[in-house]
């Protein structure tokens, strides 16, 4: 680099005259700036800027940009010397500027788990940049199940899309590593990640970890020891904040049993809301329980047998006692207040109750006439078969009515072949993707074949109406099958984009 | 089709007039809008007209010499009438204030720079294009003298250029935008190294898309950056990826801090591993050097050793920190390839802050930022 005085600057830049300016602009322990007065070779041209630069004192870089805002003119300043002089600070503030004092920030945890291969890497950076970027979300899932880890770089991406986007939240805990926490705890627009499970070895993990940790955790014991699990929770019970005493209830629908009963019908008298209808939707799972010994008796003076038909009465009256067991007394927008009590008595009430008391069996209760308030007593039906995942309610209630939730209960086989039936039966249509919307990954042989079908037969006839069918059927189709989806280009390429991606995380 | 073919002619004849007004000092550091001969160059188009150098055509006839000797002549004259009107117009617009310069400047500026592109100083035109960039700035009242006053100095210097010692008058006639020829640089003896590619960005200008690629050498330690330009939509001559290191001959435009280079051979990749870098700590005085040979200096590209990244700057163990530009915002990627360790960094120096270019992690992977 070619310095000193022939490689200098076109006139000499003088050094500040009082000396609190000089300690301000050179940079601290550094070699000063080669400024030297350029020798002879600069010439006498330079000698008037010299001498104007020299004639005042050195302005403060302040009083510069406050007079050229007013105007030289107006404090009788020649606008050039100004220029000049503004010149050399400008120049001599930019090579002296001194190193500001910075905060690293601690360093990140050694991380546990492996780096995805470099061609998962790469393709992952594909779809961040937009490349078949709805199946981002299996990518994920995917690399969460493998249990390896995203290149760091790319966290921050992923990070900003969990923000926007809850579903991906758990797998991001998993695959973002000990380098996502730590980012996490920078920035917060991303300690939602906190909460998220992250694949930590046990051992203090339930004293010390983040909730996500120690969710993750007592899932896990649940699953080995559901009776430790409960007394593990019990234990410390009063200290967890609300959102991880709903969050730990939740958890215990893994192997409920009578058992959690009084532990249950306990949270009842939560503080919080979302705590005491966890506990609830559980309690309703368990026909013995208190709580459904109550709900019960109420159900069976409001709906009951009227001949051939069923006839329903809504409670009068929402009362302390039926709150505390979860019946929510504000309805949603649109809905009849009495008629939304009714809906949640309903639902909160064992199934297992309903044959007997009406005497007849389930698809005949479902396809029975109630007259008023059919419409609520079908939805209290309809929630509580998803609430106790009752395969023979979803079967009957799926008859009268389509619902992708109920379609969710039944065992996958049965679930591919029901599904299968109304694609054949039906144009496509916004219900019915939506309805296959709510089919989880993978769509079974039935189903697999009758969109297939219904996509050829579509795109040749209406090839504006299959778009959105095409893309669905590309996230969930096996993609193994690429190869038979030949006919329509668009899926047979997602299809193969995802047999590939699947196996560079296999 | 017939929309492309007009816009590949309409960035010709820009070439030919070296004209571009885009392409100028951001980031060439020492050389300036000679971009726009050597956009013709790696297109693999010829150099075009007006090279500025009277008497370096050699085997031509001595009319051709003649004539070129008159064009020289004029543009220098053309040149030299732009730039004092350059400084009358600072002067009035110092002498007036230039508190209303957030309303009026833009449309000035676009105005001058027209007129300075007719007095074929393309350079100083592209300087005064960008001037709008400080506005959004909550200082722009003080970058904008700066730019004013680095623009009044350059107009100064170029009026007084023949007493100027030569390489800071070639660094002051590239700024104002005379081109230098490809072929002239080539002629100049080139400097072999092994060449650590460290950063790489591509900017939209004006229908062109500009490269630039920084290097540093391993050996002699010198910084360089190869510039190219293609039409948008064309791709640009495929250069090696930062985190390679080649085995080239790089020839480097004249200047006081030449840094612009063209690459006069390249052999091949080598093995090398992540660059060496500088410390922190010895940035300041590194800067200062450059910018007392080119007080014009806006980019310059640095490779760090042992850097910290922090939430607004990159630091060194001891917590000595340089501060990052102020687009940059919190540099998420540098940290989250860091976490929190030292690590060595490319960056490009401009004079409110770095701006990262390519992180080498724990392990020696390559990230570009």
């Amino acid at each position: 680099m070619t310095t000193g005085p022939s490689g200098g600057f076109p006139r000499p830049v003088t050094p500040p005259s009082d000396g609190s300016d000089r300690s301000r602009r050179t940079p601290g322990g550094v070699a000063p700036v080669p400024y030297a007065e350029a020798g002879p070779s600069a010439g006498s041209g330079t000698g008037a800027v010299r001498r104007g630069a020299a004639a005042e004192p050195t302005a403060s870089w302040e009083e510069l940009v406050s007079t050229a805002l007013v105007g030289a003119d107006r404090r009788a300043v020649p606008p050039e010397s100004l220029l000049e002089r503004a010149a050399e600070q400008v120049v001599r503030m930019r090579a002296g500027r001194r190193l500001s004092r910075g905060a690293p920030p601690a360093p990140a945890a050694a991380e546990t788990l492996p780096l995805v291969s470099a061609a998962a890497a790469d393709r992952l950076a594909r779809m961040l940049a937009g490349e078949q970027s709805r199946l981002l979300t299996e990518w994920l899932e995917t690399a969460a199940a493998r249990r390896v880890r995203v290149p760091a770089e790319m966290i921050p991406e992923l990070l900003d899309l969990g923000a926007g986007d809850r579903s991906i939240r758990a797998h991001l805990g998993a695959v973002t590593g000990a380098r996502g926490r730590w980012l996490a705890g920078l920035n917060s627009a991303w300690a939602y990640l906190l909460e998220e499970p992250a694949h930590v070895p046990p051992g203090e993990v339930w004293e010390l970890g983040t909730s996500g940790d120690r969710r993750a955790f007592l899932a896990g014991l649940r699953c080995r020891d559901p009776a430790a699990a409960r007394e593990l929770l019990e234990r410390g019970w009063n200290a967890e904040t609300p959102e991880d005493r709903a969050a730990f209830v939740t958890i215990l629908a893994d192997g409920l049993g009578m058992a959690d009963e009084p532990f249950l019908e306990a949270a009842l008298d939560d503080r919080r809301r979302e705590v005491r209808q966890a506990a609830a939707d559980l309690l309703t799972r368990l026909p013995r329980s208190r709580l459904a010994r109550r709900m019960t008796a109420r159900a069976s003076r409001l709906v009951t047998r009227n001949g051939t038909g069923i006839r329903a009465e809504p409670p009068e009256g929402c009362d302390a006692a039926m709150e505390r067991d979860g019946v929510r007394a504000r309805p949603p927008a649109g809905m009849r207040t009495r008629g939304w009590w009714l809906q949640q008595v309903v639902a909160h009430t064992p199934l297992s109750f309903w044959p007997g008391h009406l005497g007849m069996p389930p698809d005949e209760i479902a396809r029975a006439r109630i007259g008023d308030w059919e419409r609520e007593v079908r939805m209290g039906w309809t929630r509580a078969a998803i609430l106790q995942r009752d395969t023979t309610w979803a079967r009957a209630l799926f008859v009268t009515e389509q619902l992708t939730d109920l379609l969710a209960v039944l065992p996958p086989e049965e679930r591919s072949r029901r599904a299968a039936e109304l694609v054949r039966s039906r144009p496509v249509d916004g219900q019915m993707v939506m309805m296959l919307g709510g089919v989880p990954r993978p769509w079974g042989r039935h189903l697999a074949k009758a969109v297939l079908k219904k996509i050829v037969e579509t795109t040749r006839a209406q090839p504006w109406n299959a778009g959105e069918l095409i893309r669905l059927a590309g996230e969930r189709l096996d993609p193994a099958t690429h190869e038979q989806a030949g006919e329509v280009p668009e899926l047979a390429a997602t299809l193969r984009f995802r047999f590939e991606m699947l196996k560079e995380l296999a | 089709m017939s929309g492309r073919v007009a816009t590949v002619r309409r960035v010709k004849k820009r070439q030919d007039t070296a004209a571009i007004p885009g392409t100028g000092r951001a980031g060439t550091g020492g050389t300036g809008t000679g971009g726009a001969t050597s956009g013709a160059g790696t297109g693999g188009a010829g150099t075009g007209g007006a090279t500025g150098r009277a008497g370096t055509g050699g085997g031509g006839a001595g009319e051709r010499v003649t004539a070129r000797r008159v064009q020289a002549g004029q543009r220098e004259s053309r040149v030299a009438a732009g730039l004092s009107e350059l400084e009358r117009w600072l002067a009035d617009q110092i002498g007036q204030g230039i508190a209303q310069a957030r309303q009026t400047g833009p449309a000035d500026w676009d105005d001058l720079a027209r007129r300075l592109v007719d007095a074929q100083a393309p350079g100083v035109a592209g300087t005064v294009t960008r001037l709008s960039r400080v506005l959004g700035a909550e200082d722009w009242p003080s970058l904008l003298l700066g730019e004013y006053a680095l623009l009044h100095l350059l107009a100064v210097a170029y009026r007084r250029a023949a007493a100027l010692p030569e390489p800071l008058r070639q660094t002051v006639r590239a700024r104002v935008g005379f081109p230098v020829t490809r072929e002239s640089v080539l002629a100049t003896p080139a400097v072999r190294d092994h060449w650590d590619v460290v950063g790489c960005r591509e900017e939209e200008q004006d229908r062109l898309v500009a490269r630039r690629v920084w290097l540093a050498g391993r050996t002699t330690g010198r910084p360089a950056m190869v510039l190219a330009f293609a039409p948008v939509g064309r791709p640009l001559d495929p250069f090696p990826a930062p985190g390679t290191t080649i085995d080239a001959d790089l020839a480097f435009y004249p200047g006081a801090s030449p840094l612009r280079a063209l690459v006069a051979e390249r052999r091949g990749a080598v093995d090398a591993g992540p660059p060496p870098g500088t410390k922190v700590s010895q940035v300041p005085a590194s800067i200062a050097e450059v910018l007392a040979a080119d007080p014009w200096t806006d980019s310059w590209p640095l490779v760090l050793a042992g850097a910290v990244p922090c939430l607004d700057g990159l630091a060194d163990e001891e917590g000595n920190a340089l501060p990052l530009h102020p687009s940059v915002g919190v540099p998420w990627r540098l940290l989250a390839v860091s976490g929190g360790r030292p690590l060595t960094v490319a960056a490009e120096w401009t004079p409110r802050g770095l701006r990262p270019l390519t992180a080498w992690d724990e392990e020696g992977r390559v990230v570009r930022l």
